[in-house]
């Protein structure tokens, strides 16, 4: 109970005050009319990557919607209506430059949202030049050599540093940590930082492997990983669907320890795997649901999540004839932090704009209050941080709970040598990924 | 290895080479009629478990209906293939064989635009639990396949050595001219292949439904194991696909099980390579006079 609470009261209210600073910043009445700053969504839209991309569309699409039936983005005392132009990526370098080409030539966009990868690398040079914020998904696209590139919005791999120390704090006697994730330049990267931190915490990484992207049977995978006798399971940053053929497998060939990811899509877990199991197992992931009561009354996420609903949602005018996924808002994260920085720094100037957010002693995000960090992890203080909410499911409601909200900060000062020194090893800090 | 880790592979190893095997008997026998080299076969296999999910998941019939359902669905998606594709570039395995890449395309945008993309689909598992086999613990939905996939390929063997239209068929693969001499209708026997071929990959792809990850690109992957299986096998031998599915079977679960499922892959592609070097034929295929 003790550690319950110390744990949920880590970012309690800070969230919310700073959400509503935030938006009330942004929604000063003014009579002026508004000039239109365009922004990007370049992403796969299509193809097996489009899971990562698509989605986003909405989140940005609403925050949009949101700053404009305001009057529009209130930047220098001035306002500005916001125009989003997607391009479709494909996941591949050769079309991510074109449509980078195409956004920042034809619509001149000041921002871009993007999931990152081998799209990031082809597009970086063009953008760096240019100077044109690429936001991705994930952290690990951040490199001294991208100055226009954040990342951080997304938990990754924030998340699969944490849920080592996460699970010792409440089983302190567990010793044997078994982690694996799809073979592919992100997975090991984040796969290194979550075993540099299982080791700072005392775990015995008894399995770091990584399984190919063709795998279409995850049964001798999990085979493999219960002969080596884990306490937790890890996926790290396994992909959503092959997450539950995992989980669907660690219960049907017994295991009955604990079960860590990244993000665990519930909702397909369970037609596969009994709600029961997954609360006996903890099943800790990240990608908190907006519905969940932890958030509070009024809060952002309970409105975000009624407005998608109305908008996007089943019989809605653009029904997307699917749920929420934690993809919807994943990219809107970063596009609010670019529009707070406009409006720190009073200009859409790429690097008054990154000044303003690094100088920021908070920056508002829909899970909490966040700051720019990362520069021991990425040699560039360009990811931005939140913090990390952990949640479990729970049978009763067949649904994730949050039970921490963790600052990342605090916690990596203080076993970033024996990390750094991990990750290094095994080849993934950022100098070694060039 | 433990004992019962060295079981459970075994087990494993059973499911595999029998998901191998359905999968890849349908192309085999595609091929070794007329030489059509199906790439949209992959998508034959996800159009299976679209239809499970249509008919099972959202429509709520049961899952062994929706099965059913998906055997005559795919078998017409073959048939219509065969007449729009193969008969049009018969005697051009190149063209054939691009013409349905395109179709893969085709089938794998229009099932994205009609169920959507983003993340798997949600297909509730029919038959929850595992069983306990000598202290192997397999799913009840993955033991189901092990006597589907008998049953599915004891029918083709008894269509093609017992019933008059399967021995034509055997016949038009042998030496297509003679059999046409002899009054065999080739049009109605590559028809035919495709038909039962198209069958073989929905029931295939709607018995995995419950398994497998349900995304319009699904077949992909499997396509590739499917290649590997048949080429092994020897491109037109039934019987080599199939023993080459168990092989292969057997290799990826135990390689994976020992080593890493990225060298279990990799281990897969070098036995085919070896095998083609030592027989260029596969293992069971034959040179044709």
């Amino acid at each position: 109970m003790k550690k319950k609470g110390f744990l949920k009261s880590l970012v309690p209210m800070t969230t919310m005050v700073s959400l509503v600073v935030a938006l009330s910043i942004m929604t000063v009445p003014t009579t002026q009319a508004a000039e239109t700053i365009n922004i990007g969504f370049l992403a796969a839209l299509s193809g097996p990557d489009a899971g990562w991309g698509l989605p986003g569309i909405t989140g940005n699409q609403i925050f949009i919607d949101r700053v404009n039936a305001e009057g529009g983005l209130l930047v220098g005392g001035k306002r500005y209506k916001l125009k989003m132009y997607a391009f479709d990526d494909e996941a591949t370098g050769s079309k991510a430059l074109q449509g980078a080409r195409q956004l920042v030539l034809e619509h001149d966009v000041k921002f871009i949202s993007a999931i990152g990868g081998t799209p990031a690398d082809a597009t970086h040079p063009f953008l760096s030049k240019k100077k044109v914020f690429y936001a991705t998904l994930i952290s690990t696209d951040i490199m001294p050599d991208r100055p226009y590139l954040i990342g951080g919005g997304d938990v990754t791999p924030r998340i699969d540093m944490l849920r080592p120390w996460y699970h010792k704090f409440n089983n302190p006697n567990l010793k044997r940590w078994a982690v694996t994730s799809q073979d592919e330049t992100i997975g090991r990267t984040c796969q290194a930082w979550e075993v540099g931190s299982a080791i700072a915490e005392g775990w015995d990484v008894v399995y770091d492997k990584h399984f190919s992207l063709e795998t279409t049977d995850f049964a001798p995978v999990v085979t493999a990983i219960l002969a080596t006798k884990p306490d937790v399971v890890s996926l790290n940053l396994t992909w959503p669907d092959y997450v539950t053929l995992i989980i669907e497998q660690l219960y049907l060939q017994g295991f009955k320890g604990i079960i860590s990811g990244n993000y665990i899509d519930t909702e397909s877990v369970l037609q596969k795997v009994p709600a029961e199991y997954m609360e006996a197992t903890k099943s800790a992931n990240s990608f908190p649901l907006f519905d969940d009561p932890w958030w509070g009354e009024p809060s952002w996420q309970h409105e975000f999540i009624k407005e998608w609903n109305a908008k996007y949602g089943p019989g809605a005018p653009g029904d997307v004839h699917r749920k929420i996924t934690g993809i919807d808002w994943d990219h809107m994260i970063m596009l609010m932090v670019w529009a707070h920085g406009a409006q720190l720094a009073g200009t859409f100037d790429p690097d008054k704009i990154l000044e303003a957010l690094r100088a920021a002693k908070s920056i508002p995000t829909i899970l909490g209050p966040a700051v720019m960090y990362g520069k021991e992890m990425w040699g560039i203080d360009n990811m931005v941080s939140p913090p990390i909410p952990i949640a479990e499911v729970k049978a009763d409601c067949k649904c994730k709970r949050i039970q921490a909200h963790i600052k990342f900060e605090e916690w990596f000062e203080a076993r970033k040598d024996t990390i750094i020194k991990v990750v290094k090893d095994k080849g993934q800090y950022f100098d070694q990924r060039k | 290895m433990e004992l019962t880790t060295f079981v459970q592979t075994i087990a494993n190893s059973v499911v595999a080479g029998s998901i191998y095997a359905t999968v890849a008997v349908g192309l085999a026998l595609a091929f070794g009629v007329m030489q059509m080299a199906n790439h949209a076969h992959g998508e034959f296999f996800m159009l299976g478990a679209y239809v499970v999910y249509v008919f099972y998941a959202l429509g709520g019939m049961p899952f062994p209906l929706a099965v059913l359902a998906a055997i005559p669905t795919i078998a017409i998606i073959g048939l219509l293939t065969e007449r729009l594709i193969f008969r049009p570039t018969r005697g051009n395995v190149l063209a054939g064989f691009m013409a349905t890449a395109g179709l893969t395309w085709v089938l794998q945008t229009a099932a994205g635009r009609i169920w959507g993309l983003a993340f798997m689909k949600m297909i509730p598992t029919p038959y929850m639990g595992a069983a306990n086999i000598a202290g192997a613990q397999i799913g009840w939905q993955r033991v189901l396949i092990i006597p589907a996939a008998c049953i599915l390929l004891g029918l083709l063997w008894f269509f093609l050595h017992r019933v008059r239209w399967g021995k034509a068929l055997r016949a038009c693969a042998q030496d297509p001219e003679a059999a046409a001499l002899q009054g065999i209708s080739i049009n109605k026997m590559t028809a035919l292949a495709m038909g039962i071929a198209g069958a073989y990959a929905g029931v295939a792809g709607a018995l995995l439904a419950p398994i497998h990850a349900v995304t319009p690109y699904m077949g992909r992957d499997l396509l590739i194991t499917a290649f590997i299986v048949v080429i092994v096998g020897g491109m037109s031998s039934i019987e080599g696909a199939v023993l080459a599915a168990f092989l292969l079977g057997f290799i990826h679960t135990f390689v994976t099980t020992i080593f890493d499922a990225t060298s279990a892959v990799m281990v897969g592609v070098a036995f085919m390579a070896i095998i083609l070097i030592v027989k260029p034929t596969g293992l069971m295929g034959r040179v044709k006079a």
